[in-house]
């Protein structure tokens, strides 16, 4: 049923190290003339976190021992979604000139990006580590689970980045619509407050995707087990989003390189 | 053994313009159920290759010719496996390297050495390959000093220069080139004509388009002629 897709993404797994070494020059090539570099990133996330933080906890009256470190993780994540899914509209009309010239399996180009929205990750990764050592957590062996958390929140990335990748190439309005309501989204989304801070109105959380993806990765690294319900939310978006995205390639891949 | 055999290839594709592309144009349509489907009918289509058979084997070295707008280009993406046609069939045995636009692949603001790597790598060999043929390469473009500078510094030529000898470093089955390959001067010329004897003659498949007689005589043995995506093949002195 979706041959040409799944051979397609076979071909894209082969292409993983390559992937990463464009990932590290884009990143080079990025901060080529400045003196610190990728820590300007680091740096970036650092004084967000330091003014937000201390602002917000005094405009909502948290304790900051626990909103700080809720902050951080919330925001990192956030960075990772909005970067990826703001940049995916972009995927393929930006490297034209890659698919006009090369038959390079599609899945390429969104795994590129992931690749590179990761390497960005793991600077900021560094401000998390350094919040929960100031503000430790109850450390356990909870805090392991933030992996199979961030896996899944990967895996859903890469199928919305290439399903509005491809959407994003036919119809060029999209990157400014999403341009439009992330923001919004930001709010919407539990990045600064929790959604059990909601009350009862915390269905309305649950009832947008990333709160999803924020929960699987906050909740354990604040030593939390994830509810049930959070792990099966991100599992079967994760299902529903594949299965979505492959019957897109698989109908429509023969059309992208006239679309860029 | 690599092979490339069209069995009557038609290839279509739409030109879409800017209201073609909308979202809002996309949705009124939908929305009104096609009545207004006359202004919002702008998406143009061309037929670009029309009953297309052909069949190529190792060794044989292709010349394309046709004027501007014939469909050279458009027939090296389908011969590359980029464009899928609409009926007919495209069997592609063999790996591809294309030298179409000119700096595709390339990264402006990185060296020379890095997009020599990444280029590589985008053509499937690995980092550890292309550093062992870095030498090769240095030698091949002669761009010296010049390979460490961000390639947004270098003139068309010296592009060319290192597409090309990324291109061939990677050994491929299958070379098809358009036609900015003449940007280069007489010695880099030189030089290509002698890499591409070596591909021919170790049995790959090489498509040259081109305007030039003189360039597809000197580097091909059969010449195919495009004319309104109709394909026909004439004499080597025929043109």
């Amino acid at each position: 049923m979706f041959a040409y897709a799944l051979s397609d993404l076979k071909r894209t797994m082969a292409m993983l190290p390559v992937a990463y070494y464009l990932a590290r020059s884009d990143l080079k090539a990025r901060y080529r003339r400045s003196m610190l570099g990728p820590l300007w990133l680091v740096l970036g996330t650092a004084v967000g976190v330091t003014g937000l933080g201390i602002l917000w906890s005094v405009l909502l009256h948290e304790n900051r021992a626990t909103f700080i470190p809720s902050l951080t993780v919330g925001l990192v994540v956030w960075q990772l979604i909005s970067g990826t899914v703001i940049e995916s509209t972009r995927t393929f009309s930006n490297n034209y000139l890659l698919i006009r010239n090369l038959a390079i399996p599609f899945g390429f180009y969104p795994l590129q990006l992931i690749m590179r929205q990761v390497v960005n990750f793991a600077h900021n990764a560094l401000v998390i580590l350094a919040v929960l050592l100031i503000y430790p957590p109850h450390w356990s062996a909870v805090q392991w689970l933030c992996l199979p958390g961030f896996l899944l929140v990967l895996g859903n990335l890469y199928w919305i980045a290439l399903m509005l990748g491809m959407m994003g190439a036919r119809f060029r309005d999209l990157e400014n619509l999403i341009a439009a309501f992330m923001p919004l989204l930001f709010f919407l989304t539990p990045v600064i407050y929790r959604p059990e801070q909601l009350g009862f109105k915390s269905l309305f959380a649950w009832l947008n995707p990333f709160s999803y993806l924020i929960s699987v990765i906050r909740d354990p690294l604040q030593g939390h087990v994830p509810a049930p319900f959070v792990w099966e939310g991100a599992i079967i978006l994760l299902v529903f989003g594949w299965l979505s995205s492959l019957y897109l390639l698989q109908t429509r891949h023969g059309r992208v390189a006239f679309w860029v | 053994m690599a092979h490339i055999i069209f069995d009557n290839v038609t290839l279509q594709y739409p030109i879409y313009n800017s209201r073609s592309m909308s979202l809002r144009n996309h949705l009124v349509r939908i929305g009104t159920g096609g009545m207004i489907s006359q202004d919002s009918k702008d998406i143009v289509t061309i037929k670009a290759l029309d009953q297309v058979s052909f069949s190529l084997r190792d060794g044989d070295a292709i010349g394309l010719v046709g004027h501007n707008g014939a469909g050279k280009t458009t027939m090296l993406r389908t011969m590359a496996g980029i464009y899928k046609p609409i009926s007919g069939r495209v069997d592609i045995q063999g790996s591809v390297s294309t030298i179409i636009d000119l700096g595709a692949g390339l990264d402006p603001e990185l060296s020379g050495y890095e997009n020599i790597n990444r280029m590589g790598m985008l053509l499937g060999s690995t980092l550890a390959d292309m550093e062992a043929r870095l030498d090769d390469i240095e030698q091949f473009t002669e761009l010296g000093e010049f390979l460490s500078v961000p390639v947004r510094t270098y003139s068309s030529g010296m592009m060319m220069r290192l597409m090309f000898a990324v291109a061939t470093s990677v050994r491929p089955e299958i070379l098809l080139i358009d036609e900015m390959f003449s940007t280069g001067d007489a010695d880099f010329q030189k030089k290509a004509r002698l890499r591409m004897t070596d591909l021919i003659d170790s049995s790959k498949i090489f498509v040259f388009a081109s305007h030039e007689p003189e360039l597809i005589r000197a580097f091909c043995k059969r010449v195919f002629r495009l004319e309104h995506g109709r394909l026909t093949e004439i004499g080597i002195n025929d043109f």
